[in-house]
């Protein structure tokens, strides 16, 4: 192994190791997400029945708690879509890790010397399988980056919801107070669902290459 | 790197034992392998661990084609003695494995898929060596509860696995026992500890003692020849074992 291959052996593999920590944390992340929207699925339903105890007062009201019922489900769907190129990312950067142990250990068998062709056959193989599966974590970051904006969009669109359904609140009479209590606590979590995706956003993970 | 000893030849039919690597570092055990050839065929007989498969490739391929090897023997599934596997795979995927039916669905966590493992009965079976016949010799619950000796009846030489296993002090590292009484010291404790069962091991004596037998070669340590293999096997059937605590 020359000196340039066994240095590009290393860096894959600590690089593989940080990768490894990100994407947990990144799971973590979206745990909390999945978490939150079922909260959100919840309060929705106890809205729904609000809007219809409050009658007309509350229509528009009840058909914006119905599509934040919409979006919590759509948010879990693009969460668990995430959760996949998680585990693919996991599976690969396994791989790679396990690959790079074996990388070093064959390594050696370059060291100095004149390098048998059957070893550097070998050899060349494994650099080949190395940067394929390079490039199959390279994919999964950038199609792990696109969902991850597809979630902010969503996003983005449920705290409309939200802050449409404050405005709405405000017309439901006698309600109108718990209406509003309820639309708050809707935007509270919007906003932290919109916070957690925006640490995700920054993680390395997205940054390393 | 390990040094290759030849520990029997007999025209095409070789017996190698790969040793004593003066560059490994202190935490792995020190392990022996062996490669038994015949024809231009080879088997490795308990390969080693990854971690050392760098010195046990190179001091082999000085003497040996390493993509001519058939297949390897693993005693039982210590890591010390297979964790290679995979390396060794990559060097020619179509060798097989040959280890207890017991180990066969635990090894391929080393590597190597369904078809690389041939299971071995309890009792045994015949392993092929170009026209050589090998045959592996049950030893269960010495240490492991699946283990397989190798014999070759031939060049009369049992390898033994961690059977006959000394943890030689430094300085110690000659091939051969020379010195029965000061060698067996360093084997006592590892003996004692390691073997799980006096009934399983008095089985074993019983048996090696029948056999021809001018070398036997464990895992770790040195190489018992001409009358100290009678004299291990007499001091193993008196030795209390599978005692710790
Ligand atoms: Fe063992
Ligand atoms: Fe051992």
């Amino acid at each position: 192994m020359s000196t340039a291959t066994a240095l590009t052996v290393g860096a894959t593999a600590s690089a593989a190791g940080a990768d490894l920590l990100r994407i947990v944390r990144i799971n973590e992340q979206i745990k909390r997400v999945v978490g939150v929207s079922f909260k959100i699925n919840i309060m929705a339903l106890n809205a729904i029945f609000l809007a219809k105890r409050a009658g007309t007062a509350a229509l528009g009201f009840g058909v914006l708690s119905n599509e934040l019922r919409v979006f919590s489900q759509e948010l879990r769907d693009c969460m668990s879509g995430l959760n996949g190129l998680i585990h693919a990312s996991v599976n690969e950067v396994s791989i790679i890790l396990r690959n790079g142990r074996q990388d070093r250990l064959l390594g050696e068998l370059a060291k100095g010397g004149a390098v048998l062709p059957l070893v550097s056959g070998v050899l060349e193989r494994r650099a080949g399988e190395r940067s394929a599966h390079a490039k199959r974590l390279a994919d999964l970051r950038r199609q792990l980056k696109r969902a991850l904006e597809d979630a902010f969009q969503l996003v983005e669109l449920g705290g409309v919801l939200a802050k449409s359904a404050k405005i709405e609140a405000a017309y439901g009479q006698s309600f109108a107070a718990s209406l509003t209590q309820v639309s708050s606590e809707f935007d509270g979590i919007v906003e932290e669902i919109r916070g957690a995706l925006e640490s995700l956003r920054h993680s390395p993970f997205f940054a390393s290459k | 790197m390990k040094t290759t000893k030849t520990i029997f030849q007999d025209g095409d039919h070789r017996w190698l034992a790969i040793v004593r690597d003066p560059d490994k570092p202190n935490y792995l055990i020190d392990t022996n392998e062996y490669l038994v050839t015949h024809g231009d065929r080879g088997l490795l007989v308990d390969p080693g661990g990854a971690e050392i498969f760098p010195a046990v490739f190179s001091a082999l391929s000085a003497e040996f084609d390493p993509s001519a090897l058939s297949g390897m023997f693993a005693s039982h599934q210590d890591p010390d003695c297979c964790s290679s596997l995979a390396l060794w795979l990559e060097f020619n995927p179509a060798m097989r494995c040959y280890v207890s039916w017991m180990w066969s669905g635990f090894l391929p966590h080393f590597g190597g898929s369904g078809e690389t493992f041939v299971a071995i009965p309890d009792e045994g079976m015949e392993i092929p060596v170009d026209t050589l016949m090998l045959q592996a010799i049950p030893a269960h619950y010495l240490h492991s509860s699946g283990n397989f000796h190798l014999y070759d009846k031939v060049a009369r030489l049992l390898f033994s696995g961690d059977v006959g296993a000394a943890l030689l002090p430094p300085g110690m590292d000659g091939l051969y026992v020379n010195n029965f009484d000061a060698h067996i010291r360093h084997a006592e404790a590892f003996h004692k500890r390691w073997m799980g069962s006096n009934e399983a091991k008095r089985r074993w004596c019983e048996r090696a003692s029948g056999m021809a037998i001018d070398l036997l070669c464990p895992q770790h340590g040195a190489i018992y020849t001409g009358p100290d293999v009678e004299r291990f096997i007499n001091w193993f059937d008196e030795l209390p074992v599978g005692l710790a605590v």
